[in-house]
């Protein structure tokens, strides 16, 4: 009863003192703490190994935290009487590998969880997909395999996929790292998309341009650690007086 | 390069082989003075000879113009009555006692090997359905982080391939067979699946965890359970990727049923020593006994790779 009151109605996920320590002993968080907003789209951004990956996967458990809590639309992730399953269902995720299921079509790929998981109806589901993969620009692929398919058209099919479920946000871990350079584009429109629409985003990049256009909220994490969270002008602008912040922008420009 | 009149020389060269390699072995046998008798086989393969007629009990008979033989037995059991004889031996109002022949049909039945064959076929399929369920479900339980699972998973395992089949065969049979009161063939078919399940789910659990961890991740993400992530995701991929093996394991499950002859089960293999001992056609009788094997495993294999190509066909 309480819990929800406590935080306002416009906070889509909390993070309180967010720790990650792996059995290895690696701490790959350290009390990360942020709130992101409905309807907010937060970019990360960050040295690789700093932990932006590891702290995304947290926010829909692929990732167990080792202390901290995490709230998503007002549920506390590590409460006993949690349904992990279904807080997943309303959070969509995409990779930077696409692990698109290669036994199935693209129709199916986008139809499995829905049928599956949500236990709709198969006349729904299929004219919902023919929709989604039509968004996606590629209603003429429906009945091919993935690996018949481009990376940037991959890429674009499993964000299909992750919308089929209806979700009220969506985790993006490195989209475009993984496709040729030709075809990052096509992948960020369609997230341009989203995020116009309203959706709220969560995403791990190294596309700064991305991040300066389309991001509310840019965050930047070096070792486990939130060192920097603003709107993009403060970030990109030419005054950032963030030595490490200045330091990564610079290497990668 | 054109390569084909270079392959076709490598044909040929493997049809002369395989006729040089004939050829040796009939002139090998030639030397030993075996006298080849193929003929003495094809009863045992297709029996015509006629069909006995045997009373079941002491009785009065009666036989009419037609040749039917009624029975009617002294103990009140309802009467036979017998039509269709092609040899009545024996005549009206005879005393007939149990265990009298009384007359012959003409009949084609399936003879001995191919009786073995069916009860080879039959105690294979059972075996392999239940190997593959105690596989699949030793596979899940070896690669769960639960201890006990995985524990008793590989106990298991170890216990079943560190031992021989034929050891295994006897165990069951003599020792939980008497425990359970279990007849021979349920003590062949549950020797035969324990054995295969423990090889089945070492070649699954290989399979399961030869799939990228991002496909159980990609459907864990979308809300499944790790059951239905499993069922729709995850195994559907591995069955597929452990097909090849998989046929061969199978292939050994039918050549590994042969050992149920130990306990009395009449497989090829028992019909075959059976069939030696009355025929004394030694080297014909095991040759044809080899190639019944053989139409077995070549069926087998051949569907398991019609399956395979079919499953190509969706996904490269």
């Amino acid at each position: 009863m309480t819990d929800k009151q406590k935080y306002t109605g416009n906070d889509m996920i909390v993070t309180n003192d967010v720790d990650k320590i792996y059995p290895n002993g690696c701490h790959a968080l350290k009390k990360v703490t942020t709130n992101i907003q409905r309807g907010e789209v937060v970019v990360i951004i960050g040295p690789s190994g700093s932990g932006k990956s590891t702290y995304l996967r947290t926010l829909n458990q692929l990732e167990t935290i080792s202390s901290g809590e995490i709230i998503v639309d007002g549920v506390k992730m590590y409460a006993d009487d949690t349904n992990i399953n279904k807080l997943r269902e309303n959070i969509g995720m995409v990779f930077q590998s696409f692990n698109l299921f290669p036994h199935l079509s693209v129709r199916e790929n986008v139809m499995l969880a829905p049928l599956k998981v949500a236990g709709r109806s198969k006349a729904d589901v299929i004219s919902e997909a023919e929709v989604l993969l039509t968004r996606v620009g590629l209603a003429e692929k429906m009945d091919i395999y993935p690996n018949q398919l481009s990376g940037g058209q991959q890429q674009r099919v499993a964000i299909a996929r992750a919308l089929a479920m209806k979700p009220d946000m969506m985790l993006f871990d490195e989209p475009t790292s993984a496709l040729d350079p030709e075809m990052v584009g096509e992948v960020l429109d369609v997230m341009k998309s989203l995020a116009a629409e309203g959706m709220t985003m969560v995403v791990v990049t190294h596309e700064m341009g991305f991040a300066n256009e389309v991001a509310d909220r840019v965050l930047f994490m070096e070792d486990g650690v939130l060192l920097v969270d603003d709107i993009p002008e403060n970030i990109f602008g030419k005054v950032t007086n963030h030595v490490r912040l200045q330091k990564f922008l610079s290497n990668i420009r | 390069m054109n390569e084909k009149p270079n392959k076709l020389k490598w044909h040929v060269l493997f049809i002369i082989t395989i006729g040089l390699i004939s050829a040796g072995i009939y002139s090998a046998s030639q030397t030993i003075n075996y006298k080849w008798q193929w003929h003495l086989v094809l009863p045992y393969i297709v029996d015509t000879s006629p069909i006995d007629i045997i009373a079941q009990g002491d009785a009065s008979a009666a036989v009419d113009a037609e040749g039917v033989i009624t029975l009617t037995f002294d103990n009140g059991a309802p009467s036979r009555v017998i039509t269709g004889a092609d040899q009545v031996l024996i005549s009206d109002g005879d005393l007939i006692f149990e265990g009298d022949l009384l007359a012959r049909k003409e009949g084609v039945r399936s003879g001995v090997l191919i009786d073995g064959l069916y009860m080879t076929l039959k105690i294979s399929v059972i075996s392999l359905f239940f190997s593959i369920i105690i596989g699949l479900m030793t596979a899940l339980m070896r690669i769960s982080d639960n201890p006990f699972s995985k524990n008793l998973s590989i106990l298991y395992i170890e216990i079943i391939r560190g031992t021989p089949l034929l050891v295994q065969i006897f165990i069951v049979y003599f020792f939980l067979g008497t425990i359970f009161d279990l007849d021979r063939f349920t003590s062949g078919v549950v020797a035969l699946s324990v054995f295969t399940g423990a090889y089945v789910a070492e070649i699954l659990r290989s399979g399961i965890q030869s799939i990228s961890a991002g496909q159980m991740e990609a459907a864990r993400s979308l809300g499944m359970t790790y059951t239905k992530a499993m069922t729709y995701v995850i195994l559907p991929q591995a069955f597929k990727r452990t097909l090849p093996p998989m046929a061969g394991q199978l292939i050994n499950l039918i050549k590994d049923s042969s050992l149920v002859s130990v306990i009395s089960i009449t497989d090829l293999t028992k019909a075959g020593r059976e069939v030696v001992s009355g025929s004394f056609a030694t080297f014909e009788v095991w040759f044809t006994v080899a190639g019944l094997y053989l139409v077995l495993t070549f069926t087998l294999s051949w569907g398991i790779q019609r399956i395979e190509k079919r499953l190509a066909n969706n996904d490269r």
